[in-house]
């Protein structure tokens, strides 16, 4: 039985799974999930997903949510998965968890606070909220700071200063893509806090 | 003894890493890093993390912070951690990581920042906050929730149906003990209805004995001065509601 990937594009961490799917030739079946029609509270998707987020995924008998728990899974289960995605060297490994645990609470939370509570408001039955948003592009800047400044720090263009790209560059970034979402002068803003480093972390991958 | 851990016992990760390397005779050396005192904002510190906060730890000249990264490198760094904290099998190891990603955005969401705002934030210096303590409590109680109806729903006497703990017990665990320090009332209404919840932590302390209760003293009196707080201003504030009433008396 194929492995079974629950989907919505418009989240970042879906995507985060499906890039890593396509870049290893993992064979998949993509099983399209709308959130704004509310698909994941259904009692079906309730069977993969007690908790009715996306990801999610199932291979075979076993069931599994959380994006990064995802990745793992798959760069551990697949044959064919390159080191670099996650890396058999414990030492490497262990910065790899420290980054994705680091992104929970940073990162991920400045463009999912401002996206949803400006452009996609309407989807989670909320109104445009200027201070959450406020909120979140303090988060977010403080986020893209330190990535700038510890993350990218070493020879290599992507995070941990690696000259390849792993599980965490794959997460992180589809989280920063996230901000197309918005209008281009405020995503023009945002974006500008980007420097040099970030730019070329994200479009190398 | 190579191993060095940066930690505050009032931190709930720090906590987790501790009782783990005392359950699993792991030689390290604990320096104390108090974050009441600022402690974790000195260049020194930052040295060690720049992100200063705790838990971080040294291992040689090899630093690692994010206590759910430390507690996997400890597991498969040192010989003679039993499987149960970290299993080898990827589908089991996979689940944990699955609770473990979900505590951030979910338990410790709103356990943190609910403490914090109704009742730690004074001892850092800082107001508290209850619009902030509001917004937190719906997430903390809905987790609460969805430990006690999906993950202790099988019939183990841990997370995920486990027979013995793993480090997702112990990192959650630490985490829901630091309502000790709530005002009782707090503490009974949110924590009150879950069963499943009150009985796992306890079997989480029993199976880390005595190391849980010896790593939790400083939050048990932290707990006790508060609680000695809370009833001198009941009692000054009773004073006062009698020195209100005398004047309609005469």
């Amino acid at each position: 039985m194929k492995l079974k990937v629950y989907s919505y594009r418009r989240s970042q961490p879906v995507r985060a799974v499906i890039i890593f799917c396509k870049v290893n030739g993992i064979e998949f079946e993509e099983v399209r999930v709308d959130i704004a029609k509310r698909e994941h509270c259904t009692p079906e998707f309730s069977e993969i997903n007690p908790l009715n987020q996306l990801p999610a995924i199932v291979d075979g008998e076993f069931k599994l949510f959380e994006s990064h728990a995802i990745l793992i899974y798959l760069a551990c289960s697949y044959p064919g998965v390159a080191d670099h995605w996650y890396p058999s060297d414990i030492f490497k490994r262990s910065k790899i968890h420290s980054v994705l645990d680091w992104h929970h609470s940073n990162l991920r939370r400045g463009p999912v606070t401002i996206v949803q509570n400006s452009v996609v408001a309407p989807v989670f039955h909320r109104t445009f909220n200027p201070e959450r948003v406020a909120e979140g592009e303090k988060i977010l800047s403080a986020a893209l700071s330190k990535i700038e400044s510890f993350w990218l720090e070493g020879n290599g263009p992507f995070l941990l200063g690696v000259n390849q790209p792993s599980i965490a560059d794959l997460s992180l970034v589809c989280d920063i893509m996230q901000l197309e979402l918005l209008d281009e002068a405020d995503r023009n803003r945002l974006l500008g806090l980007l420097t040099i480093k970030s730019y070329k972390m994200i479009h190398r991958l | 003894m190579t191993l060095k851990v940066y930690a505050d016992r009032m931190s709930q990760p720090s906590r987790a890493v501790i009782i783990f390397c005392k359950m699993n005779g792991i030689d390290y050396e604990e320096i104390k890093v108090h974050i009441s005192k600022g402690q974790h904002l000195t260049s020194e510190f930052e040295e060690i993390n720049p992100m200063k906060r705790l838990p971080a730890i040294t291992d040689g000249r090899f630093k690692l912070f994010e206590s759910h990264a430390i507690l996997i490198y400890l597991a498969c760094a040192f010989p003679g951690v039993a499987d149960h904290w970290y299993p080898a099998d990827v589908s089991t190891r996979s689940r944990i990581h699955s609770v473990l990603d979900w505590h951030h955005s979910n338990l410790r969401r709103g356990a943190a920042p609910y403490v914090f705002n109704t009742t730690i934030a004074p001892v850092l210096g800082r107001p508290l906050n209850p619009q902030a303590a509001a917004e937190a409590e719906p997430i903390l109680s809905s987790s609460l929730s969805k430990l006690e109806s999906f993950w202790l729903k099988e019939n183990g006497r841990f997370l995920l149906g486990g027979n013995q703990p793993s480090i997702a017990d112990l990192s959650l665990v630490c985490e829901i003990m630091q309502l000790e320090v709530l005002d009782e009332k707090d503490r009974a209404r949110i924590l009150g209805p879950h069963k499943k919840v009150q009985q796992w932590i306890e079997n989480t302390r029993n199976a880390t004995s005595p190391h849980f209760d010896e790593v939790h003293k400083v939050l048990m009196k932290a707990k006790e001065k508060l609680q000695n707080q809370r009833l001198k201003a009941a009692k000054n504030e009773g004073g006062s509601d009698m020195k209100k009433a005398l004047p309609s008396r005469m």
